[in-house]
């Protein structure tokens, strides 16, 4: 009793123990035994200029649309209509890009284009939102209504104006324009380069082969890097915490909640938005069917990065692992052709069971074990 | 005895439609005081103290600070002339650090948003150790912490956001005897500043006699007795606790079973 005190109950760790207890350590691990069993399985085929470059293509993907439902799922909400979201703000922009913009304003360029898909993305988000925080209903139904009706609607809309629910042969917007380049186009050529003067990424003519990787993996990194920074440092990631921790507590000391959530359901109506653009200006063609399944792709990947389903806790970080995990495994049939392309899903699955397990755990250890 | 009341009630009446959950309260509460609030369930005490809190407003009564009327109109209102409230379940999020929570909704940052970590993490370590509780480490999750400790942590941020009263609602119910005791010290220690008043609300007659300057009895939402500890004698204090019933009638009833 003498001179102990309930605060000496806490064991001080080492640097070495906080680092093993990391909420994102599983989910390196997984991600570290994905990496190499991949590159002894393809022969190194996967990480060849043209494998890595593909490789990294999906993994942006994911990374963009899992980030961004990772921290709504902080802050205690789901959004399923991410897929829906895709498949409508690319219809969008290709739309506007073949058959000009709406009210009769005129021919579209990318960057309008953009500009109009982003505010009517950003609206159904703030819509999205404000219909969960003001029924108070749970956001699963509200969303699961917003993934039938935004698919529909997008379909209808294609049938309706294009008479086709898809839309190819667009000029490659990329030649002319700085933004559709920004969208679309190459990042980090210099990697390649240097790889080319290294005497690598060679094709069978011994040019060179590869010139850069494609520009969504710029914008999950700034995407991803925002988010970690937002989250872990400034005053609304506080707030996001603790809106999904509990969401009485923060309001009672002033958190406002409804904005948090709202914001966040359009932050992920914006990465959603950037997931198409990327897409449209890449390979200048749209349909009906993109970023189908995207939503639950997102929300397993933001599971298996150690996000909590019941909201409070999570990491951009591990998220990023996740996204690279998935990513690598879902493309493993590309350098793997023995393997049948279905047990990408078996293995999410599985993953994705074992990281629930995972961060219930974490949970139990953060809260004392209730 | 200070001079003038730092918050007076006069004749609160709330009601809720028909039904009167508070009939004409009065109540006067002192700075370095510890006021407790006595009553069963459904006596009022909850009403009272969301009253004064800024949830709910009076129906008809008046609410003074340090003898000027005031009105809240929102919790953000009470807080901000000085009334901070800890609720039972202490508004704390497990899952976040001490420092998170301690600043929760009124975080320290620079111009562009950011927090000041450091600085933060000083505060509470700081303000903890000054009711009694060294937080070796203000980045634990606040779910590693035990309930005597959550209820210090909710008591030093309502004390550090310049509560003058601080309502305590049922501090110790739901907690072991060592950390009621813990509790019971904390409170000791803030009356001891002498610039806070205490509004503590409890079931426990044995704990209000212990730390309580003055003691307030509802019962049906009416004041059935108050008055210093010393005006108060021991039997009184039971029979008011009761709501006014006698506890001899009761030992007779339980004999007759």
């Amino acid at each position: 009793m003498s001179g102990r005190s309930e605060s000496d109950r806490l064991k001080q760790e080492t640097r070495l123990q906080r680092l093993v207890r990391r909420p994102e350590i599983g989910t390196f691990v997984v991600m570290v035994i994905i990496i190499v069993a991949l590159a002894f399985f393809s022969s190194g085929k996967a990480y060849n200029a043209l494998g890595l470059k593909n490789n990294i293509a999906i993994i942006a993907q994911y990374g963009i649309i899992a980030t961004g439902a990772a921290l709504l799922m902080i802050s205690g909400e789901f959004d399923l209509s991410i897929g829906s979201m895709i498949g409508f703000a690319g219809m969008s922009m290709a739309m506007m890009l073949k058959w000009g913009l709406p009210f009769g304003l005129g021919e579209a360029t990318p960057i309008t284009a953009f500009i109009f898909t982003m505010a009517m993305t950003l609206a159904l988000g703030w819509l999205i939102g404000t219909i969960v925080v003001r029924s108070g209903l749970s956001s699963f139904i509200v969303t699961l209504a917003f993934l039938f009706f935004l698919r529909g609607a997008t379909e209808v809309a294609y049938r309706y104006i294009n008479k086709s629910t898809q839309i190819s042969g667009l000029p490659d917007y990329k030649q002319n324009s700085w933004f559709a380049e920004m969208m679309g186009g190459e990042v980090f050529g210099w990697f390649y380069d240097v790889w080319f003067m290294l005497g690598g990424n060679l094709n069978r003519r011994g040019e060179q082969w590869v010139t850069g990787f494609d520009a969504r993996f710029l914008w999950w990194i700034i995407i991803a890097a925002a988010a970690y920074f937002i989250l872990s440092r400034t005053r609304i990631g506080n707030w996001i915490f603790a809106t999904g921790d509990n969401k009485e507590s923060a309001r009672a000391n002033g958190v406002p909640v409804n904005a948090v959530k709202v914001g966040l359901f359009m932050f992920t109506a914006f990465c959603a938005t950037m997931f198409a653009a990327c897409q449209v200006f890449d390979t200048n063609t749209s349909d009906a069917a993109k970023g189908n399944l995207m939503e639950l792709y997102a929300i397993a990947i933001a599971v298996v990065g150690g996000t909590l389903m019941t909201g409070g806790f999570g990491s951009v970080l591990g998220v990023a692992f996740g996204a690279v995990t998935v990513g690598l495994v879902a493309n493993a049939v590309f350098f793997i052709p023995q393997i049948d392309g279905s047990w990408f899903r078996v293995f999410l699955g599985g993953i994705l069971l074992a990281a629930v397990f995972a961060n219930e755990r974490i949970r139990k250890r953060i809260t004392g074990g209730i | 005895m200070a001079d003038q009341p730092f918050l007076r009630c006069e004749k609160l009446v709330k009601r809720f439609g028909p039904f009167t959950a508070l009939g004409g309260v009065d109540l006067d509460v002192y700075s370095g005081e510890v006021h407790a609030l006595l009553g069963d369930n459904g006596a009022g005490k909850s009403t009272l103290i969301k009253t004064l809190a800024g949830v709910h407003a009076p129906t008809e009564g008046q609410i003074y600070i340090e003898g000027a009327p005031v009105t809240f109109r929102t919790p953000r209102d009470a807080s901000n002339a000085g009334i901070g409230t800890v609720y039972q379940d202490l508004a704390v999020n497990p899952l976040m650090s001490v420092t998170r929570n301690f600043f929760m909704g009124r975080e320290l940052t620079n111009s562009f948003g950011v927090l000041n970590m450091k600085q933060m993490d000083e505060i509470t370590h700081d303000e903890m150790l000054k009711i009694g509780i060294d937080i070796s480490d203000p980045s634990q999750a606040v779910g590693t912490m035990s309930g005597g400790q959550r209820q210090t942590l909710a008591i030093a941020r309502a004390i550090h956001f310049g509560a003058k009263v601080l309502i305590l609602d049922e501090p110790t119910s739901a907690l072991g005897q060592k950390q009621q005791m813990e509790v019971l010290k904390t409170m000791m220690r803030v009356r001891a500043r002498g610039d806070i008043a205490i509004i503590f609300i409890t079931h426990n007659e044995i704990h209000s006699k212990l730390v309580a300057d003055r003691m307030t009895f509802l019962a049906l939402g009416q004041v059935i007795g108050s008055g210093t500890k010393a005006e108060l004698e021991g039997e009184d204090i039971r029979r008011l606790m009761a709501g006014g019933a006698e506890m001899a009638d009761l030992e007779q009833e339980l004999a007759a079973i």
